[in-house]
């Protein structure tokens, strides 16, 4: 990889304005009531006197070094970027099945509900293009995240990283190698989710030969037939999967 | 960084190999590929290099003024990005900066002017052009100046950078009834500063170590550079200790949280002062030599022990003892917040005084990581000399009630009281820009009854706010992104002395004009054209007079820095008080039959099922003029009534039950929060909400309005609203 792009995050700074939330919104066309990124807290203690400083914590996609999103696309349409390291999604091939969203365990991803693909946040890329710093970084009035290159020693984000202990925050069971680095004690640990990966991949993923070739390819027709559903399907986001996904929410 | 590479085949290769094992799948990226392309924005195919163009502006969606670029393409405003040179916000844009392109584009805006045509509020109105508008605009204000007197219409204007002008023009017109927002919001506190200091002191807070913050939320209403500046001190170690009737995230992010019973600062303070004073901790040479009124002050605080302060406030003496020591031993980069809004209750001036006191006491005036004085930034006023008027009324129509009240910017309450009684003298125009006391003044239905007082009401703003909603005639202006405004200089402690200025990086949308551009018009067509006889530009000329080189800066960097001494500003120099000192004691005030060291009153009782109620606002919400932005909407869809557990299952009610909220002014429907978060006898809600507008699409019918339910109370010094004083009833909707 060229470059390896992440961001350190520091919880204790963050005092959950929606700064970022509101600037990825603008600088990426997000469509209303979805979002690219967040901020968790654990639940408010409410204890008169001293007390331990809540922590809020920002986050967005973790553009992991494991990325189970990628594993569970069945078009190849979500990827990992070789050259810098981001997981990107490809629209154009992207059938919006949604089963890349059940398999991040940071619910990072949402389904477009004009574009009908999914979409997450892509570290600015466009903003990067043009010479920017993703919306979120440059906008925060703390300064809690710091983006940059892992593979640049002179990184401000290296410094950070060998300065202060990091964690980062994931479910045991699906470590993904997410490439956001929490600086110091980042609060609330305990939310991600176990992947859910697509049954029939984990299935055949373990086998080999024509036969589960032959098996795999009909499932993908399977796949091909949902995006003609999908591209006949009325546009407003109100399918079947959307109002299960709320239900779940 | 690397250029994007999304659009060749790798990634997973693996999986797509697989795919193309299938044929459908291949039919499936292929038709994916020719078929939705072309409809989607920066989809991979077309992703190319963008460029934008990058213009500084101002921000408008608050009154911090924070200095940003636009990033345009196209003539469109994509993206607001901070300005990394604007020492003051920090290099930040907030949610609501960002949101402020949605604002730009709202179709919620204002596009033609509007002459209300059925009863008031009744939502019927007939298009104007510009021409007819302002014609009708001129003949009432001069029948009205004819029939009564010149100061017989009022004029009303928020916090912009084009509000000079209303008030130019209302001087040159004849009225001296020029009214702000500031009296629903800050006059108290600055009122009680200055009374102290001789000025109102900014705080240093990028080097305090302690900080005492009472009647301040300060994590959550964003002001600049103080809330990002807060936070960069507790990064290096500064302690910050919140007095707060509810857990706000100030208090979550504080080291210390006391949910002081409301209305009972003023207690607490006086026993900060008992302690230092009797415990020989305050900064003796700091007050031998700057402060007046040590020993009234030592005598008069002595039985203020933390013990009574404990009765008053509910917070444990040993604590308080504790909170000043420690303030001590901080000293004197050590502070009570002076905090902002202080339109809390009938004694607020007295209670920022005792703010004020105990930090004269640590002696961190004029040092560092203490309250810092203004400085110099060397903008000036273009002055003028405005017509003199026979056959107008002696004085203000809201003078002689406030003993201390900001001529500049008057006592709403006051105002609205004479204009419905008619006297002492009769009222009968109002003229309002950008502000919105239909939603920011307590106790709406007496503004209702003023506005029904008036013959002719004129609101010029950029939505249907509830205040447009009911006057006459509706002038659709200009926002910040579309204009040209006059240089504004700003005050930031450490942070900077600096001026900004604002051009338009976008078209006006529809018909909308700037407020500059109507009044000149309005005064043309009274004869007093001569009075706005220059452009914006060579107004900015003659502000810049004394600043050679700051517009080339100002063009270069969007902000002009001043560069002048930050501390020890005082060393040599008076204080402008009577005694020329800091006033620990004032004389001034015992002469005006005021008390001279703030007297504590206990607040009333909430009896059993009513509470307090308290009302404020977070980091999306500006007072009423940001509810119903299509962004912000989605984090703050409406607001709740917060009530405490005990309190809710005495009473019935659960969460998210649909509660009545009723005082002396009015009542509400509004549902419930029940939370720990606030006081068992304290009630909350967020301001701006409930509105009466039909041209609000996106907050129409969510949430209830604090004015309707706030009842008007009233700063008796300077004449501030005092919000915090009403006890209100809460009870379950029957189902």
């Amino acid at each position: 990889m060229k470059s390896r792009l992440a961001m350190a995050v520091d919880a204790s700074t963050c005092i959950d304005c929606k700064a970022c939330m509101s600037a990825c919104k603008v600088a990426n066309k997000v469509p209303e009531n979805h979002w690219r990124n967040w901020i968790k807290s654990a639940d408010l203690d409410v204890q008169p006197g001293k007390h331990g400083r809540l922590r809020f914590q920002p986050g967005n996609c973790m553009h992991c070094d494991k990325p189970t999103c990628v594993d569970a696309c069945p078009t190849g349409a979500t990827y990992k970027d070789e050259t810098d390291g981001t997981v990107r999604i490809d629209r154009g091939i992207c059938i919006g099945c949604g089963q890349c969203m059940s398999a991040c365990p940071y619910g990072a991803r949402y389904r477009h509900p004009e574009l009908r693909v999914a979409d997450k946040c892509d570290f600015c890329a466009e903003r990067r293009a043009a010479g920017l710093e993703p919306a979120c970084v440059s906008t925060c009035p703390t300064k809690t995240r710091t983006f940059g290159d892992l593979n640049d020693p002179k990184s401000e984000l290296n410094r950070l990283l060998k300065a202060n202990k990091s964690v980062r925050v994931v479910n045991a069971r699906s470590n993904t190698d997410p490439n956001i680095y929490y600086l110091g004690n980042p609060g609330i640990e305990d939310w991600p989710v176990e992947a859910r990966m697509p049954s029939a991949f984990e299935f055949w993923k373990n086998l080999a030969g024509p036969v589960v070739k032959l098996f795999v390819g009909l499932s993908a027709a399977g796949f091909g037939a949902m995006l003609i559903k999908q591209l006949i399907a009325p546009g407003d986001g109100t399918n079947q999967d959307d109002k299960e996904r709320e239900k779940d929410e | 960084m690397g250029s994007e590479m999304i659009n060749d085949s790798k990634g997973s290769i693996s999986r797509r190999n697989f795919l193309k094992l299938s044929g459908a799948a291949s039919i499936a990226a292929a038709t994916a590929g020719s078929g939705l392309l072309d409809a989607r924005p920066g989809s991979a195919a077309q992703e190319t290099s963008p460029v934008f163009d990058s213009k500084y502006g101002v921000c408008d969606m608050c009154f911090n003024r924070c200095s940003l670029i636009a990033r345009v393409r196209d003539g469109v405003v994509e993206k607001l990005d901070p300005n990394p040179k604007f020492l003051k916000s920090r290099g930040m844009l907030c949610a609501r900066g960002n949101a402020g392109v949605r604002q730009l584009y709202d179709p919620d805006r204002l596009k033609y002017p509007l002459l209300r045509k059925g009863a008031r509020g009744e939502g019927k109105w007939q298009r104007l052009t510009w021409p007819e508008a302002l014609d009708y605009a001129a003949e009432k204000l001069t029948e009205i100046a004819e029939e009564y007197s010149r100061c017989g219409v009022v004029f009303m204007a928020g916090s912009d950078m084009q509000s000079t002008f209303i008030h130019r023009f209302a001087e040159v017109f004849g009225s001296y009834n020029t009214l702000s927002h500031e009296s629903m919001c800050l006059i108290a506190g600055t009122r009680g500063f200055l009374d102290t200091f001789g000025e109102v002191p900014i705080p240093d807070m990028l080097y305090t170590k302690y900080v005492v913050m009472a009647g301040a939320n300060r994590f959550e209403s964003l002001v600049t550079p103080d809330s990002i500046d807060l936070m960069t001190a507790i990064k290096n170690g500064c302690k910050l200790v919140v007095l707060d009737p509810r857990y706000t995230k100030t208090a979550a992010l504080s080291d210390e949280w006391y949910p002081i019973k409301p209305g009972t600062d003023m207690a607490v303070m006086l026993a900060f002062a008992h302690v230092l004073i009797t415990e020989d901790l305050y900064d003796k040479e700091f007050v031998a030599e700057k402060c007046y009124g040590i020993e009234q002050l030592s005598e008069y605080v002595k039985p203020f022990t933390p013990e009574w302060a404990q009765e008053q406030s509910q917070i444990p003496a040993a604590d308080i003892r504790r909170m000043a020591r420690e303030m001590a031993s901080h000293a004197p980069q050590a502070m009570i917040y002076p905090g902002r809004r202080s339109s809390n209750y009938e004694n607020s001036t007295q209670i920022r005084r005792s703010y004020a006191i105990v930090n004269a006491l640590l002696g961190n005036w004029d040092r560092p990581g203490g309250l810092t004085a203004a400085r110099m930034v060397g903008l000036k006023s273009p002055s003028f000399d405005a017509p003199f008027y026979e056959n107008n009324p002696d004085d203000r129509i809201d003078a002689g009630v406030a003993k201390l009240m900001f001529e500049e910017e008057g006592s709403f309450k006051i105002a609205r009281d004479a204009i419905i009684k008619g006297e002492p003298y009769p009222v009968k125009g109002f003229f309002t820009y950008k502000t919105n006391p239909l939603q920011t003044a307590a106790n709406r239905r007496k503004t209702m009854e003023m506005v029904e007082k008036l013959d002719f009401m004129c609101t010029v703003d950029i939505t249907m706010s509830d205040t447009a909603w009911l006057a006459d005639l509706v002038l659709p202006s200009q926002c910040a992104l579309e204009r040209s405004d006059p240089c504004s200089s700003q005050q930031g402690s450490s942070a900077c002395a600096c001026v900004v200025m604002r051009d338009a990086v976008a078209p006006p949308a529809f018909e909308s004009k700037s407020m500059f551009w109507i009044v000149k018009e309005l005064a043309g067509r009274m004869a007093l054209g001569e009075y706005f006889d220059f452009t914006v530009e060579e107004y900015r000329e003659q502000q810049l007079a004394e600043l050679p080189g700051a517009m080339d800066v100002l063009l270069k960097d969007g902000v002009y820095y001043n560069p002048s001494k930050l501390y020890g500003v005082y060393e040599g120099r008076i204080f402008k008080t009577k005694s020329k000192k800091i006033e620990l004691y004032n004389e001034r005030y015992e002469q005006m039959g005021l008390d001279p060291v703030p007297v504590y009153r206990s607040p009333r009782d909430t009896g059993k099922g009513q509470f307090r109620l308290v009302v404020g606002r977070n980091a999306v919400i500006t007072q009423s003029s940001s509810q119903n932005n299509s962004l912000l909407v989605q984090f703050q869809p409406d607001n709740d009534l917060w009530i405490h557990p005990q309190s809710a299952g005495e009473l019935g009610i659960r969460h998210g039950d649909t509660v009545t909220v009723e005082s002396k002014a009015g009542r509400q429907r509004i549902r419930a929060r029940v939370t720990e978060r606030t006081r068992p006898d304290t009630v909350y809600m967020h301001t701006g909400f409930g509105v009466l507008s039909k041209g609000l699409s996106n907050v129409r019918g969510k949430g209830a309005c604090i004015a309707e339910v706030l009842e008007d109370y009233m700063d008796d010094i300077s004449g501030n609203m005092a919000m915090h004083e009403t006890i209100v009833k809460v009870s379950k909707e029957a189902a």
